[in-house]
């Protein structure tokens, strides 16, 4: 697959910019991930996408099934053995406590992510999506991100470090396109300690129980995306119908699908190896809104 | 000592939804040694270990600075600092301190004295900001919101390292110190970060701290780099002039990173001023060779108008 410019929020502008700003706030999470920079480069698409999955995403119903499919990731990868990269890599008191930070970002993101853009891929495949709720009957959750929530920062897409571009490159090749992926660009901000991780997921991965592991969750993503609360009125004709290349945005989603699970996976591995880690991120309180704004924003 | 090295050292402190980084070295009293803008607390990484083999030497990095929280959702004016640092010295049960501030650094000890005067023990002001001799040029330019949009990372890095280089140096800095002193705003939230503390730079809050300045009444150093044209000496001697007692000390052949251009020189007035002996045989690191001069530095000059 065709290397996929990344929109990133600071280039980010016009309809996809709002979006962006609706993205982090309803997804509770300080940034916008790889995934949806992808997709942004498809900008059309990209707001129709929202506008049919946004009415999901901020139900107390999305928050659960997310949790629910990380739940899963855990379970999947109970009595595998622990990474140890943790306690290998050289890191002081200050670069734990944001390297934590990074994974507990993640472990509230990445599910959400997975369970988006499973429901895109059926979409756009023709298979119905969500049940059909109607305005004023989910109860949604608050906006923003947890006050404690680690910024999202990467290390730039092409670090001057040769060594770690290199590590870049190995992980795009082993975990699929379109780049690298959020939790490692976050992570590469301590080399030493993305080393250590990936050099022992390498043999993991190469596992029939990961394949497997993977295989399971990936299921349980398309399951999960199947019960949203609200349709999810999205198709190859209306993407067409925007003026995008929908075969390139279906090979994109594609791709973006058959990697989660594994990056899934991976981020329950290293979460695990942590030892004072936040294990659940803390539910959202409910977000009281009046029927004619839920009837509104229910585009 | 490379940046990386600096930054396995820090510490980190909590302090509500806030985080505070911070290097912890030694024993005895405390100093306290604070950064300015652009840069963090590895500023100091030069003299930090020679200060701690006598004293208790503690480098924060301000909030929105260096490893300490660089979310885009707080105030990073002084006043906010010297009460972010005022929590922080709380919880490390820190009091009457020898607080050293380094340019932005400077005003949030000079706020810290005025406001939270139980904290600092004795003050030295290095290089600081104060009256209304900041914000310089260019990070007005760079303090401004769209400044996130309108700049790159790696453009901003460029323009700061030439800025640093040519500017804040009057000797060249050991290799890797000026890219360390920037290493942490080389990321997107580094940027956005590094564009609020601009943002939050405002002549009016030391302009308000200027009528108070009479009350500081801790013995007080200024410590100022002859040749610093980024926040020139004379406002130094005006600082001499309405703090009680303070005692100028201009360094020779230094610009406005005094401490990396004199360190023997800084040292040696900072253990003078603790009256304490210099420890025999111990090397500061410093640079060596006087940097190129170009016509670039026009850029880079010190708009701050002659004081009154």
């Amino acid at each position: 697959m065709a290397r996929v410019r990344q929109v990133s929020e600071r280039e980010a502008t016009g309809a996809v910019e709002r979006v962006y700003h609706e993205l982090r706030r309803t997804m509770r999470v300080t940034g916008v991930d790889v995934s949806l920079r992808t997709w942004a480069a498809f900008p059309r698409f990209f707001v129709a996408m929202w506008e049919a999955l946004g009415p999901s995403v901020e139900t107390r119903a999305f928050e659960e099934s997310a949790q629910g499919l990380w739940a899963r990731t855990l379970e999947a990868t109970v009595g595998w053995e622990v990474l140890g990269a943790w306690n290998a890599a050289d890191l002081g008191p200050s670069q734990r406590f944001h390297a934590r930070g990074i994974l507990e970002l993640y472990e509230a993101m990445q599910p959400r992510v997975a369970l988006m853009v499973a429901a895109v891929r059926l979409a756009l495949r023709g298979e119905p999506v969500g049940r059909g709720g109607r305005s004023g009957t989910v109860e949604r959750v608050e906006r923003g991100a947890l006050p404690r929530m680690a910024a999202m920062e990467w290390a730039p897409e092409r670090p001057p470090d040769a060594r770690l571009r290199a590590l870049y490159s190995d992980i795009v090749k082993r975990v699929g396109h379109p780049g690298v992926p959020g939790e490692y660009r976050a992570l590469a901000c301590w080399p030493e300690y993305l080393e250590a991780v990936w050099s022992r997921l390498g043999p993991v991965m190469r596992d029939e129980a990961y394949a497997r592991a993977t295989e399971g969750l990936r299921a349980v993503m398309r399951q999960k995306a199947r019960d949203l609360p609200f349709e999810v009125a999205l198709s190859r004709q209306r993407v067409t119908s925007l003026g995008e290349d929908a075969d390139a945005v279906l090979r994109l989603t594609d791709a973006l699908e058959e990697r989660l699970p594994g990056l899934l996976v991976n981020l329950a591995l290293m979460v695990q190896d942590v030892p004072d880690i936040l294990r659940q991120p803390i539910p959202g309180a409910a977000r009281l809104v009046p029927d004619w704004v839920a009837a509104k924003e229910l585009r | 000592m490379n940046w990386r090295a600096w930054q396995r050292m820090q510490d980190v402190v909590e302090l509500g939804d806030r985080f505070l980084s911070y290097v912890d070295l030694g024993d005895g009293p405390p100093v306290v040694l604070l950064h300015g803008i652009p840069t963090w607390g590895y500023v100091w990484s030069g003299l930090a270990a020679g200060l701690a083999t006598t004293n208790r030497v503690l480098v924060p990095d301000l909030l929105g600075y260096g490893f300490s929280d660089k979310r885009d959702v707080f105030d990073r004016s002084v006043g906010r600092q010297a009460e972010a640092l005022d929590a922080w010295m709380d919880r490390l049960g820190l009091v009457d301190a020898l607080v050293v501030g380094h340019d932005v650094g400077g005003g949030v000890a000079q706020h810290l004295a005025v406001r939270f005067p139980r904290r600092v023990g004795r003050l030295c002001l290095v290089d600081s900001i104060c009256y209304d001799a900041w914000p310089l040029s260019l990070m007005s330019l760079l303090g401004t919101p769209s400044a996130t949009r309108r700049l790159s990372p790696e453009r901003v890095g460029r323009l700061l390292r030439l800025a640093l280089r040519w500017k804040g140096f009057e000797t060249a800095p050991p290799d890797g110190v000026v890219e360390g002193l920037l290493a942490p705003y080389a990321t997107e939230v580094g940027l956005v970060s590094l564009v609020r503390d601009a943002v939050a730079l405002d002549t009016n809050q030391t302009r308000e701290l200027a009528p108070r300045l009479g009350h500081v009444s801790v013995p007080t150093l200024l410590l100022w780099g002859e040749e610093d044209a980024l926040l020139p000496a004379r406002y130094g001697e005006r600082l001499a002039w309405d703090i009680p007692g303070a005692r100028l000390v201009q360094v020779p052949d230094a610009r406005h990173f005094v401490m990396w251009d004199a360190p023997h020189a800084v040292a040696t007035e900072l253990f003078r001023f603790m009256e304490l002996e210099v420890p025999v045989g111990r090397v500061f690191e410093a640079g060596t060779a006087r940097p190129r001069r170009v016509e670039a530095e026009l850029l880079f000059d010190s708009d701050a108008p002659a004081p009154a």
